[in-house]
């Protein structure tokens, strides 16, 4: 492959936020286009690749792999297989959909804003693609710096707080990966970063190395996913954070987790997977029902989506630590399917905020009437995401329980409780939100605009797409998910 | 006949007298004072070991006198901080100057 | 011999004594002297980088791949305290043209340290490091700060040297020389035949770790470096802060990794105590402070602690982790001060709330400096990154894993306050709108610092196979 996709899909938005430095204060039009379409190429290449990517091996494809710090050891080493190819799709749509919402929403230090969105879209691509351990953790970290500052500055309510604590949380967590790193690059022999390598000589690695370097990124991973009790970050950075950026952050930022499990934790350190199965099982059974609970009692409509992201991370967390093929691709539908419901509510929130100035949901109620497009495009979104059949969400959870039920036969039914909580919450807050009686405080409330509605309608399709016919996705994944498998298992 | 130890028990007692002093004195000048102590203390072992250590040359003596040399350079720039401090703080008293805490 | 290994050192001081001289006779715009000196600086620099190889006086002065190394970044760090110095000077009443001689005869001590072979050159040149500084840290002569500190500094100096010179007159005791080389040669002789090295080397190694404890000041010799940094005039407390503790690292590499190698047991652990102690206080109580200039001491405190890694590992590879994090840690701090220098010259403060809405008065400048702290704190693609993570690699090496944990507690600690000039800058608004103006040598030495922290983090292969060249001059 002579043609440098992935590295393109990484430093375009770069070169876009270079250019958008350049700009002048007053130039915020041209800030805004040159972020449409330094966010939109990316996008253009990830069809490419999704055209382009052969779902019939295992294999790495798109590789590129130059030396970089030989004395060092540490290489530029880029490559894509089943499992970073929905991903990097996943992050160059959301990327692109967060700044065209971004339009409205933004109305101060535009220029700024979008030199940090592309810049975290450079984070977000480098950890899908980069197969160096040294890289992965450049852009792993890279990551944490802009999200601090959008969430700092063009936040809602306690920003500087939140902004904080996500950094100082993800940071704590992504050191220890740091010593996981440094101790398997010296356990090694010969030494070395590639993680392909790496995974091959798993088995020579020790029982109880295995079990300690899993635990330490564990930590790394779990801090990002959330798993209880690292998820306090979470509620207060998704509520505080602008929607361009929630969309983000529960879009992309927390399948960075799952996804590390997948790529490192499991098939590098398979005795500590099969170890700790059980435990990150229950926590899963913990996320889930615990987030379901505490979404019952929010009160606010974004924080209820923001532990909504808890619960459904746990089906996630689910399936992957069953390691049966269906059950790891129940997780990665997961990771593609909550990104892109999680992704459109936030908007919808968004949405309704910039019109209404509060997200309390008792203070709405037959919404229905007065905006009907808008209410219903929510609704889609809201049955997507408590797992109607025919949407992806559905898929998804159900791809989950069937994989796990064979490993965890007592967490699973307990763990549909959480799939009923999900409902209950849902409807309620549709019911209290969109039917009944009108409250005629809203009655100057303006209908979903035409670049609000294009920012949800790529979101709405895939959803339906996936749900209805989910073997594009199935095909593209399996090969690689059965190798993981395979060397978890043996 | 002094020994080699008399000479270091001597050099120690002086060096612990050097470290009480400078933190004790209260007085700039007195401080100083007692890192000279200190230095002396040095240079006594310096020269003891010279003698019994490597009779044959020189080097113990040699450093003795560097360090003579250098602890008069470093008097002058002290004496010197200390008559600045003495114009501005109208005293050499070390607990008023302390503008900024420890 | 050849004298010409020497030119460097000569050259510099010789250029000393000529700013003397022209301070001397000219009788106004004096501050001008300060472009004489860069320019003596650079020409010193093409002398270090084209000189020779080879050992001077019987090994007293040793010219290597390590003294070359450490003469760079002194070289650098006395640019950059000059270039920062420019409008610091013109303020002063009088005296300006001294300050420049002081700065370059301070960096010849330096250069010559950085060389010694022997004990004795080793504190002589310590101490022609050190004088100028004493009177550079009260250069304000009329501010009680500046005075205070000047004393302080003078006064924890020579309590340092004492104990420095009484461990070098305990180990010039049971060796009988105070050639490095020679030293190691006789313990080791003297390990062989009885087999332990007896408490007198102890008590040796303990009074030159306390005393070169106080130059780099290591927790609990750290007391001065609050009041010293806060109150010396920024452009020394930069050099102090850099330069100073780089002559104390080289110092002590050469001491402890020339001639006490072997004996590793007996100082390491002590030294990875140290190295906790500093990363433990020196961040907790950065935590508290409210002046930038104490922030960064208390800071500088602890950056010394991850250089300790390096130590403790007492490895090839960590003493070229050390090497190069010297010069990370060079271009993120001095970037800092600078900055620092900057801001307070405009507003006459050096409080970091004032900071508020700087990334609106001065966009250029804050992003800067968030660089440098985001670089501080380790945050790639910065250059501090790339050294911790060398520094990690080597103490994780040698399996000091406890110590690397306690590294990334005090790392994440480290953020909060690091981010809180940050958060001043860019969260905080201001209704000061007026831009932080700089002249053009304090501009060209922040871009110095910029491009350094993004070179050194993304590209830094020149400057690590030149650390590790410097680190294969001991044996391990």
């Amino acid at each position: 492959m002579d043609f440098p996709i992935l590295t393109l899909m990484i430093f375009i938005p770069f070169l876009g936020m270079i250019l958008i430095l350049l700009l002048k204060r007053e130039q915020e039009s041209a800030a805004r286009f040159l972020a449409a379409l330094f966010s939109f190429i990316p996008l253009v290449l990830s069809f490419i690749l999704l055209a382009r990517y052969d779902g019939s091996t295992s294999g790495l494809q798109f590789v590129e792999k130059y030396e970089w710090i030989p004395s060092l050891g540490i290489t530029y080493f880029l490559g894509a297989d089943g499992l970073s190819v929905p991903m990097l799709f996943l992050t160059a749509l959301l990327c692109f959909v967060s700044v065209i919402y971004s339009f409205g929403d933004i109305k101060e230090r535009v220029r700024q804003y979008f030199a940090f969105l592309l810049l975290l879209e450079v984070g977000m691509m480098g950890v899908f693609a980069a197969l160096d351990f040294f890289l992965f953790y450049i852009f792993w970290e890279i990551v944490l710096v802009p999200m601090y500052f959008l969430i700092g500055i063009w936040g809602h309510g306690r920003k500087e707080y939140s902004a904080i604590k996500f950094f100082l949380y993800t940071l704590f967590g992504s050191l220890f990966m740091l010593v996981g790193i440094l101790a398997l690059y010296f356990t090694v022999e010969p030494h070395t970063l590639n993680m392909m390598v790496l995974i091959e000589k798993a088995p020579e690695l020790a029982r109880g190395f295995q079990l300690l370097a899993f635990v330490a990124f564990y930590i790394a991973f779990a801090v990002k996913v959330p798993i209880f009790p690292f998820h306090t970050w979470l509620p207060d950075a998704h509520v505080d954070a602008p929607t361009a950026v929630s969309v983000i952050l529960a879009g992309i930022l927390l399948k960075m987790g799952t996804y590390g499990f997948l790529r490192i934790s499991y098939p590098m350190f398979p005795e500590g997977a099969i170890y700790f199965a059980l435990p990150i099982g229950i926590l899963a059974l913990i996320n889930i029902v615990y987030g379901a609970l505490v979404c019952m009692a929010q009160k606010d409509l974004k924080k209820m989506i923001a532990y909504s992201s808890v619960s459904h991370m746990g089906y996630c967390m689910l399936g992957m630590a069953a390691i049966t093929v269906t059950g790891i691709s129940g997780c990665v539908f997961q990771m593609v399917s909550h990104g892109l419901i999680t992704g459109a509510l936030f908007l919808l929130v968004g949405v309704l905020y910039e019109r209404a100035h509060t997200r309390e949901i008792s203070a709405f109620g037959g919404l229905w009437i007065k905006v009907p497009v808008y209410s219903g495009i929510m609704m889609l979104f809201c049955l997507g995401s408590l797992g109607l059949p025919g949407l992806s969400g559905f898929v998804s959870e159900f791809m989950v329980f069937v994989g796990a039920f064979p490993v965890f036969n007592v967490i699973v039914p307990l763990a549909v409780i959480g799939v009923v909580l999900t409902a209950a919450y849902f409807l309620r807050m549709i019911q209290a939100m969109f039917l009944g009686t009108f409250n005629t405080k809203w009655e100057g409330l303006t209908e979903i605009s035409g670049r609000e509605i294009f920012t949800v309608i790529p979101l709405a399709i895939l959803m339906v797409g996936i749900g209805v016919y989910p073997s594009p996705l199935t095909n593209m994944i399996k090969a690689t998910i059965e190798n993981i498998v395979h060397l978890v298992t043996g | 006949m002094v020994g080699l130890n008399h000479y270091l028990v001597l050099s120690t007692i002086l060096f612990c007298i050097g470290i009480f002093g400078v933190l004790t004195r209260r007085n700039a000048i007195g401080i100083l004072m007692s890192i000279e102590l200190m230095f002396n203390a040095v240079n006594i072992n310096f020269v003891a070991f010279s003698k019994f250590v490597t009779p044959t040359d020189f080097v113990g003596q040699i450093f003795a006198i560097f360090v003579i040399t250098i602890a008069a350079a470093e008097a002058t720039v002290g004496l010197a901080i200390v008559l600045l401090i003495y114009r501005n703080f109208k005293g050499i008293n070390v607990d008023n100057i302390n503008i900024m805490k420890w | 011999m050849t004298y010409q290994l020497l030119l460097p050192q000569i050259f510099l001081f010789l250029w000393a004594i000529l700013i003397f001289i022209i301070d001397f006779v000219r009788k106004e715009k004096k501050h001008n002297l300060a472009y004489v000196a860069l320019l003596g600086i650079v020409i010193t620099t093409v002398l270090v980088l084209t000189s020779q190889k080879g050992e001077l006086f019987g090994g007293m002065f040793q010219a290597d791949s390590f003294s070359a190394y450490f003469n760079l970044i002194f070289l650098l760090t006395g640019f950059l305290t000059i270039a920062s110095s420019v409008e610091f000077t013109q303020r002063l009443p009088s005296n300006k043209g001294e300050y420049f001689g002081l700065i370059l005869l301070s960096m010849v001590g330096m250069m010559f340290l950085a060389s010694a072979g022997d004990l004795l050159t080793l504190y002589v040149s310590l101490e022609l490091t050190t004088i100028p500084l004493f009177v550079l840290a009260s250069y304000r002569k009329d501010e009680f700060k500046s005075t205070e500190a000047g004393l302080k500094y003078l006064i924890l100096g020579g309590i340092s040297s004492a104990l420095l010179l009484f461990g070098i007159s305990l180990i010039y005791g049971l060796t009988g020389t105070t050639f490095l080389t020679e030293v190691r040669t006789t313990l080791i002789v003297r390990f062989l035949s009885t087999g332990n090295v007896g408490p007198a080397l102890v008590l040796g190694f303990i009074f030159m770790i306390a005393g070169f404890g106080f130059k780099l000041a290591l927790v609990p010799f750290h007391m001065w470096v609050p009041d010293v940094y806060e109150g010396a005039p920024t452009p020394i407390t930069a050099f102090l802060s850099v330069a100073s503790k780089a002559t104390g690292i080289a110092a002590f590499l050469r001491v402890f990794f020339h001639a006490f190698l072997i004996f590793q047991v007996d100082w390491v652990m002590l030294m990875a105590v140290l190295a906790a102690l500093a990363m433990i206080i020196g961040n907790i109580i950065a935590l508290l402070q409210t002046n930038i200039k104490r922030m960064l001491a208390y800071s500088s405190i602890a950056q010394i602690g991850y250089i300790l890694l390096g130590v403790v590992a007492a490895s090839s590879r960590g003493v070229s982790s050390v090497a190069f994090y010297t010069f990370v840690y060079l271009f993120a701090n001095m970037g800092a001060f600078i900055t620092a220098i900057a801001f307070s010259h405009k507003t006459g403060s050096d409080e970091i709330k004032d900071y508020a809405g700087l990334s609106r008065r001065s966009p250029a400048l804050a992003a800067m400096m968030a660089v440098f702290m985001l670089s501080l704190v380790g945050i790639p693609p910065l250059a501090g990154f790339m050294g911790k993570y060398y520094l990690f690699s080597a103490a994780i090496e040698q399996r000091y894993i406890w110590l690397v944990v306690i590294a990334i507690l005090t790392s994440v600690i480290s953020l909060y306050y690091y981010l809180n000039v940050v958060r001043q800058m860019y969260f905080q608004t201001s209704t000061e709108e007026s831009p932080i103006l700089m002249g053009a040598a304090l501009k060209t030495a922040l871009l110095i610092c910029v491009i350094g922290v993004l070179l050194l983090g993304i590209y830094p292969n020149i400057f690590l196979n030149f650390a590790n060249q410097a680190a294969m001059v001991f044996h391990y």
